[in-house]
C-alpha cells in the first residue's frame, strides 16, 4: 500500500527535490554560448572583467538569469496547481486562463505609451505587466462567477473569451506601433529571460515563496474543493473564502512571474501534470514539488533556449510551447472521456 | 432530546414553491426515511438541513441551536453529508478520501494525526472498502465508490448522517449492504440517519420515521410526517406517488409494487389491490 502522507517524509521530498535544483541550477550556469570554467570563476573572485571574465560572465550574466528562470517556473508551476484545484478543471492555466495576455496587453500599452519612469527598479513594462494580469484575473473570476454562480465552464470561457479579446488588441496595438518598439514586443510576448538586476530579484523571489508557502497552508482545504463546492462545505470548507485566497495568491505570483519573463506558456500545465503522474493527487504535496519540479524545469528550457541557436538566442517560451502544445493535445483527449465540463 | 428541529419551514426557486409550512422533530438515535416523487423537494430539504440552502422562512435547529449560528466548520462537526456519486477529476485514492472526512477536525493542522488515521481505518473496515484502500476511485465500482462517500461521512465523526439516494444505482445486495451498514451506525454509535430515498419498501425495513414529500398544493403542504407504518399506507402512496400500487406485508412491515398500465398483473389489479393489508 502506498504510503500515506506524514510531515516527515514531505520535508524529506522537498529537501531531495530542492538539492535537485541546486545542481540543475548549477549545471546550467556552466552551461552557455561561452564556456567558462568553475576554476577560473572561484580562482580570482570578484576581481574586473578584464582580470577574470568567467567570473563576471558567471555572476553578471548566467547567474541572475538562472535565478529567475528558477523563480518564474516555481511561481508559474505552483499557480497551475491551484488554479487547476479551484476550477477543477486539470486543463487550466494561468496562459489558457486568458492572465497571460491580460499582462501583455499591460506590457504592449506600456511600451508603446514610451514612458520612462521607473518604480522600485522596475521598468514600466513590468509594473504594467503586473497590472494587467492582476486585473485580468478579477475580470475573468468577476464575469465567470455572476455569469453563473460558481460555474466552472463558464470561469473558464470567460478566460478564452477574454484572451481571445485581449490578443485582437495586442494585434492592432502592434500593428500600428512603430517597427522597432514592435520587434521588442513581440520578442517579449513569447517569453524572454533577461539578466535581472539581483535586487529586483531577490524582492521577486521573496514574494513568490511566500505566495507558495501561503498555498501550501491551504492545501487540505484544495483537496477537498476536488470533491465539488457541496461536499467541501459539507466537511468544513468556507469556500468563498479558500477559492478567493487561492485565486488571489495564485494570481499575484502570475503576475510577477509574467511581469519578469513575458508569456512563458504551458509550465503551469506540463509541472503539475508531471508531479501528480508520479506523487499523486494530494495538494501538500503538489504545491511544494510543482513549485520545485516547474522551477527545474524552466531553468533546463532556458539553458536549452540560449544555447541550442547560440550565439543567438530563442525565447523560452519558443521552447515550453513547443513541448507543451502537444502535451497539451495529448491531455484533452485523455480528460474529455472523463471530466463532464 | 431532538437533535434535529424544523419549524414552519419554507422554501422555494425564484417562481416554484417547494416546501411549504414544514415542521417535524428528529430524536436523537432515529433512522428517517425522506421519500416522495421526483421534484418534491426531497434533496432541496437536505440541503436545507445542511445549510447548503437557506430557507425563505422557518427555521431549522441543529442540536437546540439555529443552523445559521454554526459557522461552515462548526457545523461540518455536526452533519454529515453523503450525495449522489461524484468523482473527483483526480485520482485521490480510497484512503486519502476516507481521511479528508477528518478535514473539521483539523483545526490548523496540516497533516492528519494518529487518532485521525485509526478512526478513517475503522470507518473503512465498517463500510468494508479497507480492501481497496489504496485504489484510486475512479478505479471502483459506483457500488464500492458509495461505500467510500459513506467511510468519509462516518470518519468526519458527526451526530447526524444526511444521505441523497444512498442506494440509486446500486443492485439488491449492494442496497441492502448499504442499509445494514447505516442500520449498523444508527445502533451502534447512536448517530441520528436522513435518508432522501425511491426505495420505499427497504425504507420501511429500517427507518424508524418516515416523511413523504408530495406535491404542494393549494390546500395542502404535501408533507406527512410520523412513523412509517402509518405514513407508508397503500392510498397514501397511491395519491403521493400518482401510480396504482398492490400492497401486501412481510411480517408487520407493509410492502408496495407499482403496477403500471401493462404491468401483468394490472389486469387484476382493481379486485386484488389492498386485500392483503
Amino acid at each position: 500500500m502506498k504510503e500515506l502522507l506524514t510531515a516527515k517524509r514531505l520535508t524529506v521530498e522537498i529537501a531531495s527535490a530542492l538539492l535537485v535544483l541546486a545542481i540543475v541550477m548549477f549545471v546550467c550556469s556552466l552551461i552557455g554560448s561561452e564556456s567558462i570554467s568553475l576554476k577560473a570563476v572561484f580562482a580570482r573572485p570578484g576581481e574586473p572583467s578584464e582580470v577574470n571574465p568567467d567570473y563576471e560572465i558567471f555572476v553578471r550574466v548566467r547567474l541572475p538569469r538562472v535565478i529567475l528562470a528558477c523563480l518564474v517556473g516555481a511561481a508559474l508551476g505552483c499557480a497551475g496547481v491551484v488554479f487547476q484545484a479551484i476550477l477543477r478543471n486539470p486543463l487550466a492555466d494561468p496562459y489558457i486562463l486568458g492572465i497571460s495576455s491580460g499582462a501583455a496587453l499591460g506590457a504592449i500599452i506600456a511600451v508603446l505609451s514610451g514612458f520612462s519612469w521607473t518604480l522600485w527598479g522596475r521598468s514600466p513594462i513590468a509594473v504594467f505587466a503586473f497590472a494587467g494580469a492582476l486585473g485580468t484575473v478579477w475580470l475573468v473570476w468577476f464575469i465567470g462567477r455572476s455569469a453563473a454562480k460558481s460555474n466552472v465552464t463558464s470561469l473558464l470561457l470567460a478566460g478564452v473569451v477574454i484572451n481571445a479579446f485581449f490578443s485582437a488588441i495586442i494585434m492592432f496595438l502592434t500593428s500600428v506601433a512603430k517597427s522597432q518598439q514592435v520587434y521588442s514586443t513581440i520578442f517579449w510576448l513569447m517569453g524572454n529571460m533577461t539578466e535581472e538586476d539581483f535586487n529586483v530579484l531577490w524582492f521577486s523571489t521573496l514574494w513568490v515563496v511566500f505566495g507558495i508557502v501561503a498555498l501550501f497552508y491551504i492545501s487540505p482545504q484544495l483537496n477537498v474543493i476536488s470533491f465539488g463546492s457541496d461536499d467541501a462545505r459539507s466537511m468544513g470548507v468556507n469556500m468563498l473564502r479558500t477559492q478567493t485566497a487561492a485565486f488571489a495568491v495564485a494570481a499575484a505570483i502570475t503576475s510577477i512571474a509574467v511581469s519578469l519573463s513575458g508569456l512563458v506558456g504551458f509550465v503551469g500545465l506540463i509541472v503539475p501534470h508531471g508531479v501528480r503522474l508520479v506523487f499523486g493527487p494530494d495538494h501538500r504535496r503538489l504545491i511544494p514539488l510543482s513549485g520545485i519540479v516547474g522551477a527545474v524545469f524552466l531553468v533546463a528550457a532556458d539553458t536549452l533556449a540560449r544555447t541550442i541557436v547560440a550565439p543567438a538566442q530563442l525565447p523560452v517560451g519558443v521552447v515550453t510551447a513547443i513541448v507543451g502544445g502537444p502535451f497539451f493535445l495529448v491531455l484533452l483527449f485523455k480528460y474529455t472521456k472523463r471530466i463532464v465540463l | 432530546m431532538d437533535i434535529i428541529e424544523v419549524s414552519h419551514l419554507s422554501f422555494g426557486y425564484s417562481d416554484t414553491e417547494v416546501l411549504r409550512d414544514i415542521s417535524f422533530k428528529v430524536k436523537q438515535g432515529t433512522f428517517l426515511a425522506i421519500a416522495g416523487p421526483n421534484g418534491a423537494g426531497k434533496s432541496t430539504l437536505l440541503n436545507l438541513l445542511c445549510a447548503a440552502l437557506k430557507p425563505k422562512s422557518g427555521s431549522i435547529n441543529i442540536d437546540a441551536a439555529p443552523i445559521d449560528s454554526y459557522s461552515t466548520r462548526s457545523l461540518a462537526l455536526k452533519v454529515a453529508v453523503v450525495r449522489q456519486e461524484f468523482v473527483p477529476v483526480f485520482g485521490f485514492s480510497v484512503i486519502e478520501t476516507v481521511l479528508m472526512g477528518r478535514m473539521p477536525h483539523y483545526n490548523h493542522r496540516l497533516f492528519e494525526s494518529r487518532i485521525d488515521r485509526q478512526i478513517a481505518t475503522e470507518a473503512m473496515e465498517a463500510t468494508d472498502t479497507a480492501r481497496f484502500a489504496a485504489r484510486p476511485l475512479v478505479n471502483l465500482s459506483g457500488g464500492e465508490r458509495q461505500r467510500v462517500f459513506i467511510a468519509r461521512a462516518l470518519a468526519q465523526d458527526t451526530d447526524i448522517l444526511l444521505l441523497d439516494e444512498p442506494t440509486s444505482f446500486l443492485d439488491l445486495k449492494h442496497q441492502v449492504g448499504i442499509y445494514d451498514l447505516l442500520k449498523a451506525a444508527q445502533l451502534q454509535k447512536g448517530k441520528t440517519i436522513a435518508a432522501v430515498t425511491h426505495d420505499i419498501n427497504l425504507a420501511a425495513q429500517y427507518a424508524d420515521a418516515a416523511l413523504l414529500l408530495g406535491q404542494v398544493q393549494a390546500d395542502s403542504s404535501g408533507f406527512w410526517y410520523g412513523c412509517p407504518r402509518d405514513i407508508f399506507s397503500p392510498e397514501q402512496i397511491e395519491r403521493v406517488f400518482g401510480v396504482k400500487i398492490f400492497s401486501g406485508t412481510i411480517g408487520e412491515e407493509k410492502f408496495f409494487m407499482p403496477l403500471g398500465k401493462f404491468a401483468k398483473f394490472s389486469g387484476r389489479i382493481d379486485t386484488n389491490i389492498n386485500k392483503n393489508t
